[in-house]
């Protein structure tokens, strides 16, 4: 059989339109992964052992439990609730608390590594601690944590993949609507995993140029 | 099909499916070492032509969708080359090549972690190319490496539930069976989900214990 | 006045102060000097409550830095510069100066500008406004953490060993600025180990040895043969830093 990309030509509105969808979740997932983070990584380092306790089990169980789990017992278990949302919204609730408890490790780290000297600074100057963590503490760790959070999001697009199995058509379930109606599985998933393959190493390098632009003025070498 | 309760059977099932996941997991993890390792070896040689090819194979496998790629070799496999290919064989297959593109972006930051110096020194010993690198390299690159394969191995045990979705009866999709059979999603994801945790937590223990044994190791030689 | 009675710090079994009693009225300039280990670090550290005390009150202006309460109006009375500048590395230099000042103080933004450019120009630094920190040396980074501190319009300057991370050329002109500070009238606590510019500009130096106060006295008495001199560990102290 002949390697054909041409049959593609006229499904690529339809692939597009289902890149856009899967770029829409993704957006949504990685600003919730890091609000979740953020909380989280603010748990992780709080003083209270209860607080400490529970975001430590929640990075720790989805951490360890797959995704696709994760997502079914959201796709089929809110509704059980009485929670009705579609499979849009479970998946970006479901991604963003997977994205979650990996954004919450870079966060975390990210505060850990700020000089204490600089937030004693801030202490001694009489900021209260809701403006030293909000105007100090928070811009320096995302700051440092680009990079990290960067994978967090490189991952996200390919596990976007998987809502697919939960009836929503991006990219992936576009491309299997596509496989079946033309026949051609083999041409439309080649060019789907280059697709996410250019798409994820073009992210990565605009994460690390974001990075080097956001931390021009961290580095504090001592003179 | 009318909806029923549980049954002591259903737990034979889950251990079933379990049983399968492991299986496919142990299996996939095996072959996946000794490619990837195959590959660095091969990248390390500077096999002219093989090792650029395997090392844009590895990057393409990285960075795309472990779903995709099953979708590749599942639909595309059998419609491209006019092969059979079982559910379990395509899964296979997939993981395999998968955890081997893993495995060799680890193998190859391993050897680099190894300091040129010391291969130059040891080469003006006048050990060969295979001597440096089963009594050099060798020892501090795969001390150097079990902690990141250690993590790659909990991540591709939750990545064995997409072979679910291509119809290979392991633990989630047993969990699938057992949510349409009772229609009690939060109980039968939960389960699952706990499944797959403590499988993961167990293969991180024993990840843990060998690192400790290997890093002792090590150390010992050094002297 | 600021008011240190009988202040003990315990860092593990070590006595780092031991029955430390200091007294500053407003306008004096107090340097303390001693060698590293003495505790010096430590007692300005007690001061704007960076450190518990294990013993012993520190007031400032009434207000007792171990009450939670008092804490904070006590920090609005006193302005800390830090030996390794400790300025914001993601805020200009000029937000590094207004940030406290709008927040704290509640200062509208423009004025709070108005005021940190007029301190920047004070110093030497009128074009650097926003410039990052790592974008200026460390004497120029310093001076921006003199400004901070200064924004808040502090009644005592706390001065912890502000120029030793700093080359001989930048000591000088960080120094240069603490001196037209000191002529200016602004009370200053000045933990250092110049010893010949705590000379020029203290009204009195006090000496911390071992965590203990030895000598609290006005600086031309410090320096004489009967007074500070007349003490063994002082002369010995003194000699050594004047070879280094």
């Amino acid at each position: 059989m002949r390697f054909d990309l041409s049959i593609l030509w006229p499904h690529l509105p339809f692939l597009w339109k289902g890149a856009v969808l899967s770029a829409e979740v993704c957006l949504l997932a990685i600003i919730g992964s890091v609000v979740l983070g953020a909380l989280v990584a603010i748990a992780r380092t709080s003083s209270a052992k209860p607080l400490r306790w529970l975001a430590l089990a929640y990075v720790d169980l989805f951490r360890n439990v797959p995704f696709l789990v994760q997502l079914f017992f959201f796709y089929y278990g809110l509704p059980e609730l009485g929670i009705y949302i579609d499979a849009f919204t479970t998946g970006v609730i479901a991604l963003s608390i997977a994205g979650g408890a990996f954004a919450s490790d870079a966060i975390r780290s990210g505060i850990l590594a700020i000089e204490p000297g600089i937030i004693e600074a801030a202490e001694v100057s009489g900021l209260s601690r809701r403006v030293i963590f909000t105007r100090i503490v928070l811009p320096i760790a995302l700051r440092t944590a680009i990079r990290p959070l960067g994978a967090v999001l490189v991952n996200m697009i390919l596990t976007s993949s998987i809502l697919s199995a939960i009836t929503l058509n991006e990219l992936t379930g576009s491309g299997r609507i596509v496989a079946s109606d033309t026949f051609r599985p083999f041409e439309v998933y080649a060019v789907l995993l280059v697709f996410y393959a250019a798409l994820t190493y073009a992210v990565s390098i605009a994460v690390n140029l974001l990075h080097v632009r956001l931390n021009r003025g961290i580095s504090q070498d001592v003179a | 099909m009318r909806y029923s309760s549980f049954t002591p059977y259903d737990i034979v099932l889950l251990l079933q499916g379990l049983g399968v996941s492991v299986g496919l997991f142990l299996a996939t993890s095996l072959i996946g070492l000794l490619l990837g390792t195959v590959w660095a070896v091969i990248r390390y040689y500077r096999v002219p032509g093989l090792w650029q090819l395997m090392s844009f194979l590895a990057e393409l496998l990285k960075n795309s969708p472990v779903l995709v790629q099953l979708f590749l070799v599942f639909f595309g496999f059998p419609a491209f080359f006019r092969v059979n290919m079982t559910p379990v064989e395509a899964a296979t297959l997939t993981l395999s090549l998968n955890t081997a593109a893993f495995v060799y972006v680890i193998a190859v930051s391993a050897v680099e972690s190894v300091g040129r110096d010391q291969i130059e020194a040891a080469r003006v010993f006048g050990l060969s190319r295979w001597q440096v690198l089963r009594h050099v390299i060798g020892p501090q690159a795969s001390a150097f490496a079990v902690g990141p394969l250690v993590a790659l191995l909990v991540n591709q045990l939750q990545v064995t539930s997409l072979i679910s979705v291509i119809g290979v009866v392991d633990l989630t999709k047993v969990g699938n069976i057992l949510n349409l059979r009772t229609l009690k999603p939060f109980i039968v994801w939960t389960v699952v989900g706990l499944l797959y945790y403590a499988a993961a937590k167990l293969i991180a223990m024993l990840g843990t214990r060998l690192e400790n044994r290997l890093r002792a190791h090590s150390a010992w030689k050094g002297l | 006045m600021l008011k240190a009675e009988n202040v003990r710090k315990v860092f593990g079994s070590t006595v780092v102060l031991d029955g430390v009693n200091l007294s500053v009225q407003p306008g004096e300039v107090v340097s303390i000097l001693g060698s590293s280990g003495s505790g010096k670090s430590t007692l300005i550290r007690c001061i704007n409550g960076l450190e518990k005390l294990d013993g012993g009150r520190i007031t400032v202006d009434e207000f007792d830095v171990s009450k939670p309460r008092e804490l904070a109006e006590a920090r609005k009375r006193s302005g800390t510069v830090f030996q390794l500048f400790n300025l914001y590395p993601h805020m200009t230099a000029l937000q590094n100066i207004t940030l406290a000042p709008i927040q704290v103080l509640q200062q509208p933004k423009a004025e709070a500008e108005r005021k940190a450019r007029a301190l920047l120009a004070q110093v030497g630094l009128g074009d650097r406004g926003d410039a990052y920190p790592a974008q200026l040396s460390g004497g120029q980074r310093q001076r921006v953490g003199i400004c901070r501190a200064l924004a808040m319009e502090p009644r005592y300057l706390l001065l912890d060993e502000v120029t030793s991370a700093l080359d001989p050329e930048m000591t000088a002109d960080v120094l240069g600025i603490l001196a037209d500070l000191a002529r200016g009238g602004t009370t200053m606590v000045f933990v250092t180990h110049e010893i010949e510019f705590a000379r020029q500009i203290s009204n009195r130096i006090v000496f911390l040895d071992k965590g203990k106060l030895v000598v609290d006295l006005p600086t031309a008495a410090f320096f004489s043969a009967k007074g500070g001199m007349a003490v063994p560990r002082i002369a010995q102290f003194l000699s050594k830093m004047r070879k280094d």
